[in-house]
C-alpha cells in the first residue's frame, strides 16, 4: 500500500509518532467545515480515516474532540518534557487515580493504556503491531491486549522511557500487574506496587490506606521530592470541580433521547485515566455538560430515534471510534457506560494531609476494574455495579465486550448474564472480541451482531413493553389524581 | 525401573481412604493453593483435601459457567464440583491464587452453596504489613472452622501438625536426593504421584507414605537417564504426562511445580506463636508467579534446584491462557538459559490427549538439542 499520511517506520516510537500527529491536530482551526473535514479523511491512510470521522463527523462530537485533544495534546508535551525539566515520568495503568501523582511536585504520570489507544488510533498498523512485537517477545497470546499494546510503546523505543512503572492490580488482575512487573524487569526500572486486598471490609480498607501510604512514602524516597500538603489539596480541589460535573454528565445520560453524544464515553475514560487532578480535565467535562445540556434544552439526537439504550458491561472497543460510537449512534443506539465509567467518589474533606490520603485511598479502591475485579466476589460486585448503572441510566439492554481473554469477567460472565436478566429483564449480548485489536472480531461483524440484536431483542421488548402499558382494548383509562 | 507397593496411582477423587475417613465420621475441607496452611486444618481434626481433577478432560458443565478462554485445569475442577464428585466434602477454602482460581471458587460457591466456606485472602507480597493481615486472616480461618466445626483449636494441636507437617517436608526433600542422583532412584512422574496421593491424607499418613517408598527404593537400582529435565509451571496432577516425557528416555529429577516442589518450599521459623509462624512459614515460601516484586527469589529457586539436580534442560509447562506463568516463562526461560540451561516452553490444555502427541515430538526435538536424544 501506497504510505500515505502518518505511517509509522521500523525503529520510530509509537508516542513520538503520536505526538506529531497530536501536534498537527493543534494546528487545526476551531470551526473546522465539513469539506475540511472531508479533506482530512481524505488526506489520511484508510485506517486513520475512522479515528477522523469518529472525532470529527458529528458537530457535537467536533466542537468537543478538537478542544479536547489540544488540552491532551499539552499533556503529552509535558509528559515529554518532563525528564528534561529534572522530574521523574512514571508510567501507570488505567486502574490508577493519577491524581496521586499530579500531587507531587516532581512526577509527571503518563497512563499506558491511554498511551497504547492513541496510538492505536492514530498510527498506522494500529494495535496489532504492537501485540505482535509482544508475542516475538515469547509473551502468551491471551494476555489482556489493553495492558500489552500500552506498554509495547516503551519495548520498541526508542523515545520515551519512564523512569519507573506503577500498578495497582496485584490482587484484581493478574495480566495487568504482570505486564507491568514484566516491563520493570524488561526495561530495568523501578517498581512500585499498591495492592487491592480482596477484602471490602473495615480491615481490607484500613490495610489498603496504609498500603497507599507505604507507597507514598517509597514514591518520596524515590523521587526526593515530599508529597506536599498545599499541592496535594489543589491538586483535589480540581479533582472535586471534575467530580461535581461528572455527576451533571451522570444525570444528563437519564435523559431520553440520551442528549450525551456516544463518543464522550471514551473522552471521559481518558479524561479520568490522564488528565484528573488537572485543570484540563475539568475544562474537558466543562465543556461535554454544557453541549450536552444545549442538545437537551434543543431536543437534539442523532438519528430520527432513539431505539435503544445500551450499557456496555466490560469496556468499549477503541480501535475505531467511527465504527463504533459513531455508527451506534447513528444508528440509534445510545451508549450509556461501561464498567470504567462507573466512579465513587468519597465526601470531599481537605482538612489535612491525612483526610486527602483517606479519600484517595477509597478512590483507588474503589477505582472502575480494581472495584469489581478487586472485590471479595468479582461476580457479585461486577453485577451489583453494572445493574446499578443500567437501570438508574435506563437501560434496554447490555452488550458484554472488551478484552479477548478477561479471564475474571468471561470467567464469570453467564452467571452475570443470567443475574442481570433475574434482576432487571435486561438480556445481555455477548460479543467475543477485543479493545485494540480487530483481528479478533472486525467491526462489520460487530455492528451486523448489534444491529441484529436490537432489531430482535431491545425492539420487540420495548414493543412488548408498551403493549402492556397500553390500555386493553374496551378498558378505561386509570384515574388520574 | 520398577513400581513399589507403596505407590499407587490416585485415580479416584473420592478415593477409599476418604470414603474410610468420612465413614468414620471425619470431615474433609478442600482447598486449592500451596498458600493454604493445611496444619491449621489438620490442627482442627479434619482432612485436608487438595483440589484436583485426576486428568478428568470433561468440562461440558463448567464450560456453561466459565469460558474457554479460561484455565482447562479450573474448568477441570470446577467440573467435578458441579456434577457432585466433590459433594463429599464438608467445607471448601477460596484462595486468590489467580484469576482462573477465583472465578472457578465463585461459580462453585454460586451453584453448591457449601456452608462452610472461606475465602483466605493471601497477600501478594511478603513484607511486615501484609504478614500481619495475613496472620489476621488465618486467625479468621481458625475461628471459623472451630465454630463450623465445634472443635477447638488449641496451640498444642497446631505444633502437632506443624511437626507433622515438617516431617512430611523433610520426606520431600529426601526424596528429591534420590531423584537428583546420577542415576535416580525416584523419577518425576513418581514423585508427582506421590504428591497426588499424599495431597488428600493428614501429615502422618503423608509421611508413612513417603518413608515407605524411600524403604522400598533404597535398595533398588537407579536408572541411567538419557537427559536430566527439571519441569517447571502451574499446578498439574497429570502423571501420565510426566511418564510420557520419562518414555522418552529421560527423567525429570527436578521441578518447580505448584504439586511438587514448591508445595513443599516453607520455611517454618522456629520459634514464636504457632499462628504467626505459620503465617511467615507460608507468606515468605511462595514460589508461585502470583507473588509481586519476588521474581529474584524465584528465579533462585529455580537455578539453585536446577544447579542441584545437574539438568541438561528444563522444560516450561503450563496451561493455555496463564497468565502467570506465560509471563513468568519468559523471564525464567532468557535466565536460565543465560545460566547455560537450554529451556523448552509449552502450552497445553489440561488433560488433552490431543496435546500430548505434540507436546511429545516438542520434546523429543528438545531433547536432540541438549543431546539427550534417543
Amino acid at each position: 500500500m501506497m504510505e500515505k499520511g502518518f505511517v509509522m517506520r521500523e525503529g520510530e516510537n509509537g508516542f513520538e509518532r503520536a505526538l506529531a500527529i497530536l501536534e498537527m491536530i493543534y494546528k487545526l482551526p476551531d470551526n473546522l467545515s465539513e469539506e475540511d473535514v472531508e479533506a482530512a479523511r481524505n488526506f489520511v491512510y484508510p485506517e486513520l480515516q475512522n479515528t477522523v470521522i469518529g472525532l470529527l463527523e458529528l458537530p457535537a462530537d467536533r466542537e468537543l474532540e478538537l478542544f479536547f485533544f489540544r488540552l491532551l495534546m499539552n499533556i503529552f508535551r509535558e509528559a515529554r518534557n518532563a525528564q528534561a525539566e529534572g522530574k521523574k515520568l512514571v508510567f501507570i495503568p488505567f486502574t490508577f487515580p493519577p491524581e496521586i501523582f499530579y500531587a507531587f511536585d516532581n512526577i509527571f504520570p503518563l497512563c499506558t493504556e491511554i498511551v497504547g489507544g492513541l496510538i492505536t488510533n492514530i498510527c498506522y498498523g494500529q494495535g496489532e503491531r504492537f501485540w505482535d512485537f509482544a508475542m516475538g517477545l515469547g509473551l502468551p497470546d491471551s494476555l489482556c491486549s489493553a495492558n500489552t499494546i500500552g506498554t509495547m510503546p516503551l519495548f520498541m523505543g526508542p523515545g520515551i522511557r519512564p523512569d519507573a512503572i506503577v500498578y495497582n492490580s496485584a490482587g484484581s488482575c493478574n495480566p495487568n500487574a504482570k505486564i507491568h512487573a514484566f516491563a520493570s524487569d524488561y526495561l530495568g526500572i523501578p517498581q512500585f506496587i499498591l495492592e487491592k486486598p480482596v477484602d471490602e471490609s473495615r480491615r481490607g480498607r484500613e490495610l489498603y490506606y496504609n498500603y497507599l501510604k507505604r507507597f507514598i512514602q517509597e514514591l518520596e524516597e524515590w523521587s526526593g521530592s515530599e508529597l506536599r500538603e498545599e499541592r496535594l489539596r489543589e491538586v483535589m480541589e480540581r479533582s472535586y470541580q471534575a467530580v461535581d460535573l461528572y455527576h451533571e454528565y451522570w444525570e444528563l445520560k437519564k435523559a431520553r433521547p440520551c442528549p450525551v453524544p456516544n463518543i464522550f464515553s471514551m473522552t471521559l475514560l481518558v479524561l479520568r485515566s490522564q488528565c484528573w487532578g488537572r485543570q484540563e480535565a475539568v475544562d474537558v467535562m466543562q465543556r461535554m455538560v454544557d453541549i450536552s445540556k444545549e442538545r437537551l434544552r434543543r431536543g437534539e439526537y442523532t438519528a430520527p430515534e432513539e431505539l435503544a439504550r445500551v450499557y456496555i458491561t466490560y469496556i468499549y472497543w477503541l480501535f475505531d471510534f467511527a465504527g463504533y460510537f459513531t455508527w451506534m449512534e447513528k444508528e440509534g443506539i445510545s451508549i450509556l457506560g461501561d464498567i470504567l465509567a462507573i466512579h465513587y467518589f468519597p465526601e470531599k474533606d481537605p482538612s489535612s494531609r491525612e483526610s486527602m490520603l483517606r479519600a484517595l485511598a477509597d478512590i483507588a479502591f474503589d477505582y472502575p476494574m480494581t472495584r469489581q475485579m478487586g472485590a471479595e466476589s468479582i461476580s457479585l460486585r461486577w453485577l451489583d455495579d453494572i445493574a446499578y448503572a443500567a437501570q438508574d441510566l435506563g437501560a434496554d439492554a447490555c452488550i458484554f465486550g472488551g478484552v479477548h481473554a478477561c479471564k475474571h469477567t468471561l470467567g464469570t460472565a453467564a452467571f452475570f448474564r443470567r443475574e442481570m436478566m433475574k434482576r432487571l429483564g435486561l438480556p445481555t449480548l455477548m460479543i467475543y472480541g477485543d479493545v485494540f485489536d480487530k483481528r479478533h472480531t472486525p467491526m462489520e461483524m460487530f455492528q451486523e451482531e448489534v444491529k441484529t440484536f436490537v432489531e430482535q431483542v431491545v425492539a420487540r421488548k420495548r414493543a412488548q413493553s408498551r403493549r402492556r402499558k397500553a390500555p386493553a382494548p374496551g378498558a378505561s383509562a386509570p384515574e388520574r389524581g | 525401573m520398577e513400581a513399589t507397593r507403596a505407590l499407587e496411582r490416585e485415580t479416584e477423587i473420592f478415593n477409599q481412604r476418604v470414603r474410610e475417613w468420612k465413614e468414620a465420621g471425619g470431615k474433609v475441607v478442600g482447598y486449592s493453593c500451596v498458600a493454604t496452611p493445611v496444619e491449621l486444618i489438620e490442627a482442627a481434626g479434619l482432612l485436608p483435601y487438595r483440589i484436583k481433577a485426576l486428568g478428568n478432560a470433561e468440562t461440558e458443565l463448567a464450560d456453561g459457567e466459565m469460558s474457554l478462554f479460561n484455565c482447562s485445569f479450573c474448568r477441570a475442577c470446577l467440573q467435578l464440583g458441579l456434577d457432585g464428585t466433590y459433594d463429599f466434602l464438608d467445607g471448601l477454602i477460596e484462595t486468590n491464587g489467580c484469576d482462573h482460581l477465583r472465578a472457578m471458587f465463585e461459580n462453585w460457591q454460586h451453584q453448591r452453596r457449601f456452608d462452610c466456606f472461606f475465602y483466605l485472602k493471601v497477600p501478594h507480597f511478603f513484607r511486615d504489613d501484609s504478614l500481619a493481615y495475613f496472620e489476621e486472616n488465618l486467625s479468621l480461618l481458625k475461628e471459623l472452622l472451630e465454630n463450623k466445626f465445634s472443635v477447638e483449636v488449641t496451640d498444642d494441636a497446631l505444633e502437632e501438625a506443624i511437626r507433622g507437617w515438617e516431617e512430611v517436608r523433610e520426606g520431600w526433600r529426601r526424596l528429591s536426593a534420590l531423584r537428583e542422583l546420577d542415576e535416580p532412584k525416584v523419577t518425576g512422574s513418581e514423585a508427582l504421584s506421590l504428591e497426588v496421593t499424599g495431597s488428600s491424607m493428614r501429615s502422618e499418613d503423608f509421611a508413612a507414605l513417603l518413608a515407605r517408598y524411600m524403604d522400598e527404593k533404597a535398595g533398588s537400582v537407579g536408572v541411567r537417564p538419557t537427559a536430566r529435565l527439571m519441569l517447571c509451571g502451574p499446578a498439574t496432577d497429570e502423571v501420565e504426562w510426566l511418564e510420557e516425557i520419562e518414555r522418552l528416555g529421560a527423567v525429570v529429577v527436578a521441578d518447580a511445580l505448584c504439586f511438587g516442589s514448591r508445595a513443599f518450599a516453607q520455611a517454618m521459623p522456629k520459634d514464636g506463636p504457632p499462628l504467626r509462624r505459620l503465617a511467615e512459614g507460608y507468606l515468605s515460601s511462595i514460589f508461585c508467579p502470583r507473588m509481586y516484586l519476588e521474581y529474584p527469589k524465584r528465579r533462585e529457586f529455580i537455578l539453585e534446584t536446577a544447579r542441584r539436580a545437574r539438568v541438561n534442560g528444563a522444560i516450561y509447562l503450563y496451561n493455555k491462557f496463564c497468565d502467570l506463568h506465560g509471563v513468568d516463562s519468559v523471564l525464567v526461560r532468557r535466565d536460565l538459559e543465560s545460566a547455560g540451561i537450554p529451556v523448552l516452553v509449552l502450552e497445553k490444555e489440561y488433560s488433552a490427549r490431543a496435546d500430548l502427541g505434540r507436546v511429545k515430538t516438542r520434546v523429543q526435538a528438545f531433547m536432540e538439542r541438549i543431546g539427550g536424544g534417543a
